[in-house]
């Protein structure tokens, strides 16, 4: 033991004490927050995502560039972990060194340990390239950042200066294992004595081992906290695609709050998404909301809702939760969380897996069912609900109007089927959906499968509410819907509305309703697989398909839909330059149909703009909302005589006898 | 304050509506029912009155069928704090439903302020306000757009023929219908809905308020429905000829010049 061992020590044990003193303190926010997350099903599967995500950095890496920045940094950082390890042991007790593990390992281990340096540092020059040249929107301006680049270049500029002197000064046996250090040492050897050089050597010691002691103590309170959650949040992350909103048990009378009004009316697992937000930006490259400027910006939720967090601190931990600021404030403000179309684009695009998507629900439950404040709009549109059964002013008396002539039956005059046609309101009262309906009804009979409706007793499934966050209305609705149909014993559900389709499929579960369901881009996939159907006619036209976000990134269902238009002779199918995952919503999920869009440029004109320059013919999709929104901007594009907006039910029907 | 909303429950305006097989009223089978919207506003103002005058009560009453009680209920959601349901027969008159709902307020202690909607858009007669200023001898003002609350008066301004308003100021107690323009009504909060659900709905029956049989005034021999709607017609040609043709239908079709 030497002088070192005593000033070393209480300084890192100092930092680390503190380190986990503030750790401790993020824990016990996170501990505090009201809601409920059950994340610990399908332990094996947990493990792998980890092991992939984490360890092999998959999601990381799908943004190429900085993707490899990060893996380098990543592993580099693990490696050179080990060799900070090395240095306080050989610190704390005089002389001891990794060399136990044999010299060919060991020569090989110091090896590593300059190639991570070396790949660490070409990280960081990158990041900054990228930060301070390139400055992608994304990153923004972040103190932070530039604080973090500064330690993290520094520290590796260190371990070179200190292997480099120490080589100089002492000339150890492993010197060429350190490639990069022993090239430096060359250089810089001969400007000093040797005991000089050995000296030096110590001292760029001590400066990596405080810049180490330092990011210990800073990392807790920075963006650079990810290091630590965001293993964990992977490991915690939703499993499947295909989620449904968390239920609200209104039985249950202890329950007084509905929804978030306050962060920690929110889970612990959202406080943990915060933690291992990076602030990467590639949530906001990809919204459409933010895209097309509306004040939400998925990123900057995610901040806005730490910060929010971070300065009810000292209230949370005293356990003062009745005293905690409302969410809803100068930052996060109403605009931000209706400009939300629910189209899930940052999820997919989150690296680290935070789920944007379920705060802004959880907001808007309490904005809506404890407070009342919605955009005045949606009134109408959940009194229309309530009574009537459909976000539109229509009776439910004329839901089966648009199966006049058809002969379609209802299941109270025929329930001996093999599937049911779930219509949705917009194929019930829609004039251009009405069509859609028409055209996949005539491809069911062609195909000879027998299905009926439920004609006026099918209410709306409760989607456009639930993601309103009018959980009660939309409960009210979804039991009605399933008692009808398990009244029927319905067993499979076809439906050509994306929206019902996610809610009868994976949200109706919740409430007793368990039924084998299908779009209507699956169902027709498959009766061309099966040879059930086959499109004899050809449609000689340049076709784009829009993913609609409740088929595509809800449900991965990206290739049926495809399939149907590639089956159908001589049409040519074309990409728009955002598609598959990537796809830009058309701006009518999340409730957005029904209320305006006063702020920004209209997305569903971004989107249309998106399908012009493919100068496709057709724009296909196969959602109603988004044939609404698409034709909406057609038409606003002075498009309509020269571009048409079909489902691909429309364009099977056409090219089948 | 003393406040008071009168309120009618009335088939919901997409139902579509059918007659009953002998034609002596419309058929109640598939039919939506909802609080009349001008008697929404009628709750609205009077709930904002209640919440700027601390200590106030605000009591809902309708007259009707026990399926009114899903009204009262949804006003009650809103946040008035009591409810009272007179229970009559299907198709009774606007004298019958006044009378009854003028036994009822005799009965309270006292009332400073009572609102109704300018009509209910059923039978859309707009009577029920104005003889229930009758029969409780106070002043009733009807179609009213604006309202000032002044010390134990009011000033309403409402509207009348011509796209003129005029402003009538009156003492307490009084009646005052609502038209709409004057307020947007609330959508009521869960908290309000599951209070409700508990509240008490005092029932009343029409002996209880002095009503019987005599009291009706009108009665409805036979319904029948409008005409169907005809398709609109499409007008040719160059606009001298148009103008022509549209002259000569406006006269001898539709009959309006």
């Amino acid at each position: 033991m030497t002088w070192q061992t005593f000033v070393f020590l209480p300084i890192a044990l100092g930092a680390f004490g503190y380190s986990f003193y503030r750790f401790q303190l993020l824990f016990q926010m996170m501990k505090a927050h009201r809601g409920n997350s059950n994340r610990l099903d399908n332990i094996p599967a947990r493990i792998m995502t980890t092991i992939v995500n984490v360890l092999g950095q998959r999601a990381v890496l799908e943004n190429k560039g900085p993707g490899i920045m990060h893996t380098a940094i990543f592993w580099g950082f693990i490696i050179i972990t080990t060799g900070t390890l090395e240095q306080f042991v050989s610190t704390i007790y005089q002389g001891a060194t990794f060399e136990f593990m044999g010299q060919s390992l060991y020569s090989g281990w110091l090896f590593l340990q300059d190639l991570a340096t070396l790949a660490v540092l070409l990280g960081v020059f990158y990041a900054s390239y990228r930060r301070y040249v390139v400055r992608p929107v994304a990153l923004g301006k972040s103190k932070d950042a530039n604080i973090v680049l500064l330690f993290t270049g520094s520290l590796m500029v260190a371990i070179f200066l200190m292997n480099s002197f120490h080589i100089a000064g002492t000339h150890p046996w492993y010197a060429n294992s350190l490639f990069v250090s022993q090239w430096l040492a060359t250089r810089l050897g001969g400007l000093a004595s040797e005991p000089t050089n050995a000296a030096l050597g110590t001292f760029f010691k001590w400066v990596h081992m405080l810049i180490v002691l330092g990011f210990a103590v800073y990392i807790p309170r920075s963006k650079h906290l990810h290091l630590v959650a965001a293993g964990p949040n992977t490991f915690l992350k939703t499993l499947p695609r295909e989620k449904g909103m968390t239920p609200i048990n209104f039985e249950d009378e202890s329950v007084q709050q509905y929804g978030a009004a306050k962060v920690t009316d929110l889970s612990w697992k959202d406080a943990l998404d915060y933690y291992s937000c990076t602030e990467c930006g590639r949530c906001q490259d990809l919204c459409p909301a933010f895209n097309t400027q509306k004040p939400l910006t998925p990123k900057m939720l995610i901040t806005d809702l730490k910060h929010n967090l971070y300065a009810n601190k000292d209230k949370i931990l005293a356990g003062k939760l009745d005293e905690v600021s409302h969410i809803i404030d100068q930052n996060v403000n109403e605009d931000v969380i209706w400009a939300c179309t629910s189209c899930r684009a940052c999820e997919i695009a989150c690296p680290v897996f935070i789920e944007h998507t379920d705060k802004i629900y959880d907001i808007r439950r309490n904005l809506v069912m404890m407070e009342s404040r919605f955009p005045p709009e949606v009134q109408p549109v959940f009194k229309n609900m309530e009574t009537n059964g459909s976000p539109w002013a229509f009776s439910s008396a004329d839901r089966a109007k648009w199966a006049e002539g058809l002969s379609v039956k209802t299941m109270a005059e025929d329930s001996n089927v093999e599937v049911l046609l779930w219509v949705g309101c917009a194929g019930s009262y829609d004039e251009r959906n009405k069509k859609v309906l028409r055209a996949f009804a005539s491809i069911l009979k062609k195909a000879e499968v027998k299905f009926s409706i439920l004609g006026s007793e099918e209410q709306c499934t409760g989607d456009p509410a639930r993601r309103i966050g009018n959980e009660y209305l939309f409960q009210t609705l979804a039991k009605a819907n399933i008692e009808t149909m398990n009244r029927y014993s319905v067993k499979r559900v076809v439906t050509a509305c994306p929206h019902c389709y996610n809610t009868i499929k994976n949200e109706y579960k919740n409430f007793g309703g368990n039924y084998e369901v299908y779009h209507h881009s699956e169902f027709m996939a498959k009766l061309i697989a099966e040879g059930k159907l086959k499109p004899t006619k050809s449609l000689d036209a340049t076709i784009t398909f829009h993913d609609s976000c409740y088929l595509g990134r809800w449900n991965n269902i990206y290739a049926d839909p495809r399939k149907v238009i590639t089956s159908i002779p001589s049409a040519r199918l074309v990409e728009m330059t955002q598609h598959h995952d990537q796809s830009l919503c058309c701006g009518a999920g999340g409730g957005r149909m029904w209320m305006e869009e006063k702020i920004g440029k209209r997305i569903n004109v971004a989107r249309t703009e998106q399908a012009l320059e493919t100068n496709a013919e057709i724009v296909a999709s196969s959602c109603p909302f988004c044939i609404t929104m698409m034709t909406d901007g057609i038409t606003t594009k002075e498009m309509k005589d020269k571009v048409k907006v079909m489902d691909i039910a429309e364009l099977l029907d056409q090219t089948t006898t | 304050m003393n406040i008071y909303v009168c309120i009618k429950q009335v088939p919901d305006t997409e139902t579509k509506i059918k007659l009953n097989s002998d034609s002596t009223g419309i058929d109640p089978a598939g039919i939506k029912w909802v609080m009349s919207p001008f008697d929404e506003i009628a709750v609205e103002e009077s709930l904002r009155v209640k919440e700027k005058n601390a200590g106030s009560t605000l009591t809902v009453i309708s007259a009707g069928p026990a399926r009114a009680t899903e009204s009262i209920r949804t006003a009650l959601a809103m946040g008035a704090d009591n409810g009272i349901h007179i229970e009559l027969p299907e198709n009774v008159d606007n004298n019958t439903i006044a009378k009854a709902l003028a036994g009822a307020l005799k009965k309270e202690a006292h009332f400073d302020l009572i609102f109704t909607g300018k009509e209910a858009i059923d039978d859309g007669s707009a009577q029920v306000s104005q003889i229930l200023g009758e029969f409780l001898d106070i002043p009733s003002i009807t179609v009213a757009v604006a309202i000032e609350y002044g010390a134990g008066t009011v000033k309403c301004k409402r509207e009348i023929e011509g796209g003129s308003f005029e402003i009538i100021e009156a003492a307490l107690p009084v009646i005052i219908a609502g038209q709409k323009g004057l307020n947007d009504p609330r959508y009521a909060s869960l908290p309000n809905i599951m209070k409700a659900k508990k509240k008490e709905i005092k029932a009343l029956k029409a002996a209880d308020v002095g009503v019987s049989d005599a009291d009706q005034k009108i009665r409805f021999k036979n319904y029948q429905l409008p005409p169907p709607k005809q398709a609109g017609k499409k007008l040719t040609g160059d606009p001298a000829a148009q103008a022509k043709e549209l002259v000569r239908m406006l006269h001898e079709e539709a009959k309006v010049i």
